[in-house]
């Protein structure tokens, strides 16, 4: 990564879309319970007004369940939800004024584009010819003129998308909450609905928590990425720093393609021993301990000149690279190297690893330790 | 072949019996000696139905025109010559369904001429009348109760599974049984509900001698049977509402009242509209209520048309049983054709 | 202050106002529902001057319960009871075994095999058939020969029109077809089978209303069971082809097991149909075929309003149903439900 931060962005002033009443939202000791499982554990977050906040981890981790509970579809157990000065904890999800778009995307089947994207006013009585004009405006920034007449039925999972944002758009709500929007898209459709989604908060300005299990999509599309593991939250920081700076085992293990190499070992003395290797490590530990390094942060050279060696299991060619895997002792680890890498199945070859980039964890606890 | 038995139990007791029904309504039935005797006479049966011997019976006597009755029939009349108007103006018209719509709308303005003319002050109502009574009514009360039933146990109260199996329970009892049962209640002298009888004032009225309060508990022991059927389909479909279109209206602001009539009636409505046509065409053939309840009583205030037959049937008069029957086939096919095509179809086509 | 009542307190909760107002409609309606069951019920247990003196609602404290009808029913009455009860019995299993053989049968075979009839072979049949009916009635002709020379006709015509046959009725259509006789009302066609009864000789006998009622329910049962059937992945029954099983083996040994909850669920509602069936026995029995429901009605004719006997028959008549019924509520609630949602 070159740059280290993105910048919340400004308001700016995209025709009228713009919302400027766009709020802060915390989370404040959140905990929830169904039945006798605890599914969120004392969360909290702050997420800033016309900020990009994703809240990323695996299948059942809490998140979608933390999203429903900030739109009051769920109640929290214990704790307090605020959008910007208002503690709306026990207000219904209509006096929130956050606005949602589900995975299914929730479309009114029976209705017009148009009905669908209007339903939010209509209920609230506005005028005829504001609905008409706010509607209108919503759909073309959204590129959905041509199908205001149709149904929902008629349209593209594409277009569907876009008709559920535009739903939630057209409210100029103080914050928008999405459910994986994107992922009932294919792949290449879903690229593309990347860069648009980014560029509308962008142009929008309005605070999006935004809920995903794709860990790509977090790092491109947030200003900061909340990770939660079993309805802990585990680290809550720029993309950057997630990757770069894990705050334990789960946060490095999760972000990364190909993962991060874990291997086992103990750290003592200042280093970090395992069997078919021994590291000098600058840390103050004493004990069991895994040390990480990431695949792209590895070099192979020639056994002699390694820091440590091991024999090559496999040679997988991907394209523009290749991913050599290598029996270190009795744990493998992957390496990336260019896709000319000419090395065979049982040679023997060398590590070397970028300094700092190797991170050592705590294996009882997960937990990093830093350098001192 | 597989379907061949099937095919042949049906033609020879369904289409075989239609085509001899519809010969013998056209007969006049005779005892003779050592048998019976089939004579050919057209259409009388028919006639005798409508205008001849029999009005009083089937269609019912006509009460003096008022002015109500003559401004409803103009009224009717408008309706439904626009609602022609406006199909044969719009895009999709066809020769079947404008000859369709154009026999259901005939019935319509026929049945209003009828309901104007016999019922109130004056006029008695025919088997014809009744039957549609019955129907409508007795239909339209099942559908508010099963629905309103249905909607109350989707709500998140304890013992919903309860209530559930206890509701299913009227449906398993024979009409027959049914029929008694309310007998037995209805009584106004040592029924369960005498006491409240005579708390009203009531205590003296005898149900049964009174055209319409019979009518009444007939539709009340209908409706007590036919509920569960309504409760349990519409349960189902409310219970299959899409939850996620449900919380999106939340979100966007609708109340309560307005998450029903834009998200749940919607998506409830294709079922909904079949399963009152499955009671619509059941409730046609209603005979076992007012047989034995009120014996078609008092007089023949409560005879539904197949009891209507029966009773011919009872006096030997083949023809004329035979034609009553026909008669409610008409009737109940053009009904529930008609619902099909204008309620069902269109509720089905709103659905992705 | 009354809309607060309303208004939830905690987000997951419904109002106060609002519970109250559910609970006290549902327990209303369980009251309707129950009550003139228990009515009935206390009632079979009274003797006639219990009955006559006024309402008696709580046996023991309002009267003496006594076993004096049930007595009457069983033991004074009792081949008049039993008789009816064992005709209910014969003809509702046998009839709904039928019905659910033969109307699975053409169910199956609506959904894998496709039929092409001709709509000139199906316009020349019912042809022949009204003219077998008006020469038998008007010219009054011979039955058989009638039939003979008919069916003589159809079949001579019969090869030459499908072989010019150029519109044909798909599966959906006779599936339709199927369906709809159920709009025909049974008093329709109930004169014309009673006459053809009597001149069989088939009048008043139990086979007769076997075979009425299995005709009359099949239509339910194709209906119903189509669904199930075309609900079985092809791919199941392809592979048993290939592996050189014939087509009732098929039938028999892999789909049916997988239907079995349709078949139980038509199954009872079929039985339950038959069981309750009041018209069609009506017409066609007297004495010896005498069903329940007609029992019931007769009481009627001949002692009048004897509450307290009839309370015992109708009891007797509707308990079997109940217990089966909730017993295996389930699955009717899946049968009906798949018909009604789908058709």
């Amino acid at each position: 990564m070159n740059h280290m931060e993105r910048q919340a962005p400004r308001p700016s002033h995209f025709a009228s879309s713009t919302v400027p009443h766009s709020k802060s939202v915390s989370l404040r000791n959140v905990s929830k319970t169904f039945g006798d499982t605890r599914v969120l554990h004392d969360l909290s977050l702050d997420v800033h007004a016309g900020e990009f906040l994703v809240l990323l981890g695996e299948s059942g981790c809490g998140k979608t369940t933390a999203l429903r509970i900030i739109a009051g579809l769920e109640s929290a157990s214990e704790g307090s939800i605020y959008v910007g000065e208002n503690d709306v904890t026990q207000q219904l999800p209509r006096d929130r004024d956050v606005a949602m778009v589900f995975q299914s995307y929730a479309l009114y089947p029976h209705k017009t584009v148009f009905e669908n994207i209007a339903y939010p006013l209509i209920v609230r009585k506005r005028a005829k010819a504001e609905i008409d004009a706010a509607v209108r405006d919503v759909a073309a920034s959204v590129h959905l003129e041509p199908q205001l007449d149709r149904y929902p039925r008629q349209l593209s999972g594409g277009q569907r998308q876009r008709v559920a944002l535009a739903r939630a758009i057209v409210r100029r709500p103080a914050a928008f909450l999405m459910d994986e929007p994107l992922s009932n898209l294919d792949a290449k459709l879903r690229g593309h609905m990347r860069a648009e989604l980014k560029h509308m908060q962008h142009e929008l300005g309005v605070t999006t928590i935004y809920v995903t299990h794709d860990q790509i999509e977090a790092m491109t599309l947030a200003h900061r990425v909340a990770l939660i593991d079993k309805g802990v939250l585990q680290q809550l920081d720029v993309p950057a720093r997630i990757y770069s700076d894990p705050a334990n085992l789960f946060v490095a293990g999760f972000i990364g393609s190909p993962p991060m190499n874990f291997l086992r070992g103990t750290l003592a003395n200042n280093r970090f021993e395992a069997e078919g290797l021994t590291l000098v490590a600058d840390v103050n530990h004493h004990g069991e301990a895994v040390l990480g390094v990431r695949p792209e942060d590895c070099m192979l050279v020639t056994a002699a000149d390694g820091e440590f060696r091991g024999h090559i299991y496999s040679v997988e060619l991907i394209g523009d690279h290749s991913l050599v895997t290598l029996n270190v002792g009795e744990q493998q680890i992957v390496v990336k190297v260019s896709n000319m890498f000419a090395g065979e199945i049982g040679m023997e070859v060398g590590l070397r690893a970028n300094r700092e980039r190797v991170y050592f964890f705590d294996q009882r606890s997960g937990l990093r330790i830093r350098q001192c | 072949m597989f379907v061949l038995p099937a095919v042949l139990l049906i033609l020879g007791f369904s289409i075989f019996p239609l085509v001899t029904s519809a010969y013998l309504s056209l007969v006049r039935f005779s005892l003779g000696e050592g048998g019976y005797e089939l004579k050919f006479v057209g259409m009388r049966n028919y006639v005798r139905l409508f205008s001849g011997s029999q009005q009083f019976h089937f269609v019912g006597v006509f009460r003096p025109p008022g002015m109500i009755s003559f401004s409803v029939m103009v009224a009717a009349a408008l309706a439904t010559g626009w609602w022609l108007f406006s199909y044969l103006r719009g895009g999709h018209r066809s020769l079947v369904g404008g000859i369709g719509r154009l026999i259901t709308a005939a019935s319509l303005l026929a049945l209003v001429w009828l309901t104007a003319n016999t019922v109130g002050h004056g006029g008695e109502l025919g088997s014809l009348m009744v039957t549609l009574f019955y129907v409508v009514f007795g239909v339209a009360l099942q559908f508010l109760l099963g629905l309103g039933l249905a909607y109350l146990c989707t709500l998140p109260l304890k013992g919903g599974r309860f209530f559930r199996i206890l509701f299913f329970l009227p449906l398993m009892v024979t009409p027959v049984g049914i029929a008694y049962m309310f007998r037995m209640m209805a009584d106004t002298a040592v029924g369960p509900l005498a006491p409240v009888w005579a708390w009203l004032g009531l205590g003296q009225i005898a149900w049964a001698a009174d055209p319409w309060l019979a009518r009444i508990v007939v539709i009340i022991g209908d409706t007590w049977q036919w509920v569960p059927f309504m409760f349990l389909v519409l349960l189902a479909a409310l219970e299959g509402t899409s939850r996620d279109q449900i919380e999106a209206a939340q979100l966007d602001g609708a109340s309560n009242w307005r998450i029903f009539r834009d998200v749940t009636w919607p998506s409830i409505a294709p079922v909904a509209a079949s399963a009152v046509l499955i009671r619509l065409i059941e409730a046609f053939k209603v005979v076992d209520l007012p047989n034995v309840l009120t014996n078609g009583g008092p007089g023949i205030a409560t005879e539904s048309m197949t009891l209507h037959a029966f009773i011919e049937w009872r006096t030997l008069n083949l023809g004329g049983a035979s034609a009553v029957a026909y008669m409610l086939f008409f009737v109940s096919t053009i009904a529930c054709v008609s619902f099909f095509q204008l309620v069902v179809r269109r509720a089905r086509g709103g659905q992705s | 202050m009354i809309r607060r009542l309303f208004v939830p307190a905690r987000l997951d909760e419904i109002p106060i106002g609002t519970r109250v107002i559910a609970y006290g409609l549902l327990g209303l309606w369980t009251l309707v529902v129950l009550f003139p069951l228990y009515w009935m019920a206390i009632t079979s247990f009274k003797l006639p001057i219990d009955v006559s003196n006024g309402p008696a609602y709580v046996p023991f404290i309002d009267f003496k319960p006594s076993l004096d009808a049930w007595h009457y029913i069983f033991v004074d009455l009792g081949p008049d009871t039993f008789r009816p009860y064992v005709n209910s019995l014969i003809i509702a299993t046998f009839s709904t075994a039928a019905a659910v053989f033969l109307g699975s049968i053409a169910a199956y075979a609506l959904a894998r095999i496709e039929y092409r009839p001709p709509v000139a072979a199906v316009g020349l049949g019912v042809l022949m058939l009204a003219v077998v009916v008006a020469a038998v009635g008007w010219g009054g002709v011979d039955l058989r020969i009638a039939v003979a020379v008919c069916g003589a006709f159809f079949f001579l015509l019969l090869r030459p029109i499908i072989r010019r046959a150029r519109r044909h009725f798909a599966n959906d259509d006779i599936l339709f077809w199927i369906i709809s006789q159920r709009i025909l009302p049974p008093v329709v066609t109930v004169i014309p089978i009673y006459l053809t009864f009597k001149s069989i000789g088939l009048l008043d006998t139990r086979s007769a209303l076997i075979i009425t009622y299995a005709t009359a329910n099949v239509p339910i049962v194709v209906w119903l069971m189509f669904d199930f059937f075309a609900s079985v992945p092809k791919e199941i029954e392809e592979s048993a082809q290939i592996d050189g099983a014939t087509r009732f083996a098929i039938l028999f040994g892999i789909v049916v097991p997988l239907v079995a909850p349709g078949i139980v669920a038509t199954g009872l509602l079929v039985l339950i149909l038959s069981w309750n069936e009041y018209l069609f026995a009506l017409f066609l029995s007297t004495a010896n075929a005498q069903t329940l429901p007609l029992l019931v009605a007769a009481q009627n004719a001949t002692r009048g309003p004897q509450w307290w006997n009839m309370s015992v028959l109708i009891l007797i008549m509707i308990l079997p149903v109940m217990l089966l019924t909730l017993t295996l509520q389930r699955f009717i609630v899946k049968g009906i439900l798949v018909g009604a949602v789908k058709g």
